[in-house]
């Protein structure tokens, strides 16, 4: 038998009448669905505004590690600006951005134009796509430098059998463009999946009557892409474009293991520079002042792209 | 049933058993006062028997003492981190270990330890020159020099008889020497990149030839000299007649592979590749060997790892974690310690490097003679922040890599001296800790 809380309060629990008015209070539409958003709040205010906040802080003050610094005002953001290995940083981040993004796009493009024909073992070629994405960056780039390693490159050595490339082969890790190649080649590989599998979803999605009535027009296989599979992945493209660009212009682990942002600061991205300034360097003040840098530049790509997907 | 329970019973009962549980608590209390806790935080070995062995000490100790302690090892790389997080709180361990500038950077939140630097001092015929520069602080010695890891050169034997070639006593010999050696398929090798290993040699060689990073108050840039200008320019000779262009992406332990390849007949470094040839049976044990650092027109000069411990000021067990400290610097304690650690953990106190570990192994009897020309990073500045940033920035190596790519000498030191400009402006402002 249910016992509502009237008759618990008659049994002599004072207590539970409270319980009753704090459930009919809580039931409220208005009170209901703050109390639902608010672990997510708690959790945004906790993980992201305090942090951020400290990190305006810090960029804003002379703070060491261990040692509280006092209020400088934007002295952080003026030294930064006048060093030569930021400018470097900042050029480095657009030049790696811009590439790797046009290779995830074409190639996962085409990656995923390939895994949506009917294969054999198509479940178990698309789970094998994913690997890189799935495998800890860490990880995987730490195999990586050992293929790109000066005295072991599986990577030259291969090369050097097949006759593409004189002995000893690139220097990977130690030339600038080289070093820039690697990291670029390292974070295609790793982002490329991502784009495939979203795409693929994009690709699914669109009706196959399309593709009949292009067909039924005369339309070539390059004309039914052009016409119809690229329209209507505009939107699937632009989110996952979006994505990319954020997380290749915050990519950290790459660069980290690869080269440490060398040879002579030619693959340091806001990153890696604010890391080792900050952190290993200790003077956190510069380093939150690096890694803010970021917080525009992206609010700026991410108005831009929104933009487009809503004009659509 | 109408057990009516009303608000005054209630508290009768929940305070009966509070009091209950404070009576069970005050019985047990003095048990836990009793078992005082001391607590060292360190790093995990790179020779994980030194750590065991440190264990085995701490737990003798803290059974003379009657008490708990606890050791503590993290990896090297998160300590620093650790050591903040520890200041921020004011809580932590009461015992901590310290790398270079450490003592410097936390001179406020460290006891002096002036008393048992003292005594160790007279008891083992004194401290080495560089354990002042490294634990004297304008207000005393904020921790006591522990072990210092030697930086000596590792040689391949065959390949330098074969060219026939004596070990080379100074830089500009190494470079004579060096161009032979690669001629005949075996190269020298020092990191010009973004490694630890490459700041201790180009400290270490400026030093050599007179030169110096910052003046000795620590904040006036002094790396613009001709003696930089000719320590550059016996890099890009290096690099062009005794070098592979490898070394320009090397890591620290990129010289340890080229000298167990076989490929590789000379480099700067500890004797990792020697104990890892050691360990692993290799054959090429054999071939390796070890000398001193070489020289230069300024003599001998060296920017060895140094390692301090610290004890924190916020600890509450002070007194005794100095106990600890003169228990594991005891002669047979600390020996134990060292031949653990298969000669790695070289002391910084002149009687205690006379142990048989190095004098009876010809591969290692020069090792100690190391500590003689040591300096800490900065040298002959104090440690301090800006000489940190420095080094984390790479910027010294990094100017010897902009002139090997073309960049003209003087252009190359113009640029390192404008970031140790921005290193020693932002530095963390210290009263009197400079």
């Amino acid at each position: 038998m249910a016992v509502g809380p009237r008759a618990i309060e008659a049994a002599g629990f004072p207590g539970l009448g409270r319980f009753a008015r704090v459930r009919e209070w809580w039931e409220q539409e208005h009170v209901f669905g703050y109390g639902l958003i608010l672990p997510a709040l708690l959790l945004i205010v906790c993980l992201v505004a305090y942090p951020f906040s400290m990190a305006i802080y810090f960029s804003l003050s002379d703070y060491w590690v261990g040692s509280p610094g006092t209020f400088i005002g934007l002295q952080n953001f003026r030294d930064i600006l006048g060093n030569e290995i930021f400018h470097q940083t900042v050029y480095n981040s657009f030049v790696f951005t811009s590439i790797a993004v046009v290779f995830k796009t074409v190639l996962g493009l085409w990656l995923a134009m390939l895994l949506f024909r009917t294969l054999r073992f198509k479940r178990l070629i698309r789970g094998a796509v994913l690997l890189p994405w799935v495998i800890p960056t860490a990880l995987s780039t730490l195999a990586w430098w050992w293929m790109f390693d000066s005295l072991y490159s599986v990577v030259n050595w291969t090369a050097i059998r097949l006759g593409i490339v004189a002995p000893p082969g690139p220097n990977w890790l130690g030339v600038t463009g080289y070093a820039m190649s690697a990291v670029i080649a390292v974070n295609v590989w790793r982002g490329l999946p991502f784009f495939a599998v979203i795409v693929l979803a994009g690709l699914v999605s669109i009706p196959r009557e399309y593709y009949e009535a292009a067909e039924v027009d005369g339309a070539s296989s390059w004309g039914r892409f052009r016409h119809v599979t690229l329209p209507l992945l505009k939107p699937v493209l632009a989110v996952v474009i979006l994505f990319s660009t954020i997380f290749t212009f915050a990519d950290f682990n790459i660069v980290q293991v690869l080269t440490r942002g060398g040879p002579v600061n030619t693959t340091h991205l806001f990153a890696t520079l604010a890391y080792q300034q900050g952190l290993v360097g200790g003077n956190l003040g510069q380093g939150a002042a690096i890694s803010l840098f970021l917080f525009p530049m992206l609010a700026a790509v991410v108005f831009i792209q929104l933009r487009y997907i809503r004009k659509d | 049933m109408s057990a009516r329970v009303n608000r005054r019973q209630f508290l009768k009962t929940t305070a009966g058993a509070a009091a209950g549980l404070s009576g069970l608590a005050a019985v047990r209390a003095p048990a836990f006062a009793q078992k005082r806790e001391l607590t060292f935080l360190s790093w995990n070995h790179f020779v994980p028997a030194s750590d065991d062995e440190l264990r085995q000490q701490a737990e003798e100790f803290g059974k003379q003492a009657g008490v708990t302690v606890r050791v503590d090892t993290i990896a090297h790389l998160q300590l620093p981190a650790k050591r903040a997080a520890e200041v921020q709180a004011r809580s932590g361990h009461d015992l901590v270990h310290m790398t270079a500038d450490d003592p410097f950077l936390y001179e406020k939140a460290l006891v002096d330890v002036g008393d048992v630097v003292d005594e160790l001092g007279k008891k083992y015929g004194g401290w080495y020159p560089f354990s002042k520069e490294v634990a004297l602080t304008p207000s005393g010695w904020r921790a006591v020099p522990w072990f210092w890891i030697s930086f000596p050169a590792t040689y391949n034997m065959t390949h330098f008889r074969k060219a026939r070639l004596e070990t080379p006593k100074t830089w500009d010999e190494l470079l004579k020497h060096g161009t032979v050696l690669k001629k005949q398929g075996n190269p020298v090798g020092i990191p010009i990149s973004h490694c630890a290993d490459a700041n201790t040699t180009f400290w270490s060689v400026l030093w050599c030839y007179g030169g110096k990073v910052l003046e000795a108050d620590g904040k006036t840039p002094a790396i613009n000299s001709d003696k930089t200008a000719q320590v550059v320019e016996w890099y890009k000779e290096l690099f062009k007649d005794a070098m592979e262009p490898e070394v320009l992406s090397w890591d620290d332990a990129s010289n340890n592979r080229f000298i167990l390849s076989g490929k590789g007949s000379w480099i700067h470094n500890p004797i990792s590749p020697y104990n890892t040839a050691l360990a692993k049976k290799m054959p090429i044990a054999d071939d390796i060997n070890h000398h001193n650092s070489p020289a230069g027109p300024a003599g001998t000069h060296s920017a060895p790892p140094i390692q301090t411990v610290g004890i924190w000021n916020f600890s509450k067990n002070v007194d005794l974690a100095k106990e600890f400290l003169r228990f594991h610097f005891g002669k047979e304690n600390f020996d134990k310690w060292i031949v653990a650690s298969n000669a790695f953990n070289h002391p910084p106190l002149r009687n205690l490097a006379d142990h048989p570990v190095w004098a009876n192994n010809p591969k290692f009897v020069m090792l100690p003679k190391e500590a003689e020309f040591a300096h800490p990073r900065g040298w002959p500045a104090k440690p301090n922040a800006a000489v940190r940033l420095i080094d984390v920035n790479y910027v010294l190596p990094d100017m010897v890599a902009k002139a090997i790519a073309g960049m003209p000498i003087k252009r190359a030191i113009a640029w390192a001296e404008d970031q140790i400009k921005l290193a020693v402006q932002g530095r963390l402002e210290t009263k009197g800790k400079v």
